[in-house]
């Protein structure tokens, strides 16, 4: 028996029912869009930036959760690298806006839409329960986003969990906002040490954690990257366009790297449009519109929150507002990319002890991503960008958070 | 013996293949069934680790049968990681 063998069983006739959900997709995609865009321009965006949100991570496979999880439990650091990337496209696209936002940041002013977030024990409290959380459930809030988009069931009970994590923290939030983060202050790096050694400070700190994460990763044997195949020439406009498309919807997943640089390259258009990434704080307003809806146990506006950037879970006079556009987009646009390649299914845990552990995950997430201000994309892909220190503080008590939640899952079933 | 690890996302089919192989009986083969497209190459690297070569039957969309057997000689590592990476690739082609 090869390595290499593949058998593959008889072909089913999947094809029609495939191109019949894309062609609905398609037709659902814009027609939300050309509703939303004659509501307003920017929900349109969003929809369509949630959509290619979507597109990305499911081609890509890009789980922040596993990059930190995998550094930890396997030492295997390809998707971190590829992170730290995406971080440093951003970082360069981020810096040329807020320079042109702000350009004397010595003043003290905020570049407007950029999360910059307060720094203090919430934000380490957060990012350890996230990133418990996060391993946990199996993803990190965007990671169960798209794959409630893919048919993961068990994404669908971590998402309950997230919602009830979120309204639990939106009951706390005073305590924390009290006792930390009314006395904390956001620390923009350019304010500190202005803007030219703030971004080389970031991307020369990148550098660095990625060759740190490298040398990690080569302590053990690893996965390679595979190698790619040699492919025939084309010679008609139709076979280069074939071959193209099956690149991107066809033939295997992206490269992680692929996928990190796109994500990098969406967030800077994100932050040109308005804000960049960011879903929390808009699953945490739909939480506390269902609690107040069901329970009358909402809990917006949260104190002080109109004065903090980033994530903060705020109260619409509508259901749908910018983000929404971008939160609902994530699944829509997993759940077309998984048809187009033909990976769509229902998938569900055998095991019954799943459940409970990925709805407990949930609720550490939805939590910490509350009192943190935001989970992976919004304290942390859209924040070190953004050249806060929040970003990095949230990232590295994430990675605590990670090592504890891979002690607790080595030890249950 | 059968391991069903459908629905069950990283680290879990990974990790579970792990713990089966090593209760394993001598000479028996393992068949791992997942839904899970990044197990298709995780699975075959965690039976590698242990000895054994992989033979991935696909079930359909998005469904696959990670055959693991015991080889009999010497696994070459380096050899089978590039191999089973080139063939996850190919394989998420679905």
């Amino acid at each position: 028996m090869q390595a290499g063998a593949v058998r593959r069983t008889p072909a089913a006739p999947w094809i029609n029912i495939n191109t019949l959900t894309v062609a609905g997709a398609l037709v659902a995609i814009v027609a939300f869009a050309v509703y939303a865009g004659r509501h307003e321009f920017n929900l349109g965006a969003y929809w369509l930036i949630g959509i290619a949100f979507g597109v990305i991570l499911q081609r890509s496979r890009l789980c922040f959760a596993g990059a930190f999880r995998d550094l930890v439990l396997l030492g295997d650091g390809r998707l971190m690298r590829a992170i730290l990337v995406g971080l440093g496209v951003a970082t360069i696209g981020f810096s040329l806006l807020e320079a042109r936002f702000v350009p004397d940041p010595s003043f003290g002013v905020l570049p407007p839409g950029a999360h910059i977030q307060t720094v203090g024990w919430a934000t380490v409290t957060g990012g350890l329960v996230f990133g418990i959380g996060m391993v946990l459930a199996g993803g990190c809030v965007t990671g169960t986003l798209w794959r409630m988009g893919e048919g993961y069931l068990n994404s669908w009970v971590a998402m309950g969990g997230i919602l009830v994590g979120l309204w639990f923290g939106t009951r706390t939030w005073s305590w924390w906002y009290d006792h930390d983060i009314s006395q904390r202050s956001a620390i923009w790096l350019p304010g500190e040490i202005g803007m030219a050694p703030a971004i080389l400070a970031v991307l020369g700190s990148l550098a660095l954690l990625y060759l740190v994460v490298l040398w990690w990763e080569m302590r053990t044997p690893h996965l390679p990257a595979a190698p790619r195949p040699a492919e025939p020439p084309v010679f008609t406009v139709r076979e280069y366009l074939q071959r193209g498309w099956g690149k991107v919807f066809g033939s295997g997943a992206w490269p992680y790297l692929v996928g990190a640089i796109a994500l990098g390259t969406l967030n800077v258009f994100a932050y040109a449009l308005k804000q960049p990434l960011g879903v929390t704080g808009e699953i945490g307003a739909w939480s506390d519109r269902i609690a107040d809806g069901v329970f009358s146990a909402g809990a917006l506006p949260l104190k002080g929150a109109d004065k903090l950037a980033g994530c903060t879970a705020t109260e619409g006079a509508w259901w749908i507002t910018n983000r929404t556009g971008l939160m609902l987009g994530i699944p829509m646009g997993a759940f077309l990319a998984s048809v187009l390649a033909s990976e769509f299914r229902v998938r569900w845990s055998r095991q019954a002890s799943r459940y409970p552990q990925v709805l407990a995950g949930g609720v550490f997430m939805g939590y910490g991503a509350l009192i943190g201000v935001g989970c992976t994309i919004g304290a942390f892909f859209s924040s070190i960008p953004s050249l806060a220190l929040s970003g990095w503080v949230f990232a590295f008590s994430l990675l605590g958070g990670a090592f504890i939640g891979t002690q607790i899952i080595r030890r249950l079933p | 013996m059968e391991l069903d690890v459908r629905g069950e996302m990283c680290p879990y089919p990974a990790m579970k293949t792990t713990a089966a192989l090593k209760k394993l009986p001598a000479g028996e083969p393992l068949h791992v069934l997942t839904d899970h497209a990044p197990a298709l190459s995780t699975v075959p690297w965690e039976g590698a680790k242990q000895g054994y070569l992989s033979n991935i039957v696909v079930l359909g969309q998005g469904e696959w049968r990670i055959e693991l057997e015991r080889a009999s000689g010497k696994v070459d590592q380096r050899a089978l990681l590039g191999e089973i990476a080139r063939r996850a690739n190919e394989l998420t082609a679905g």
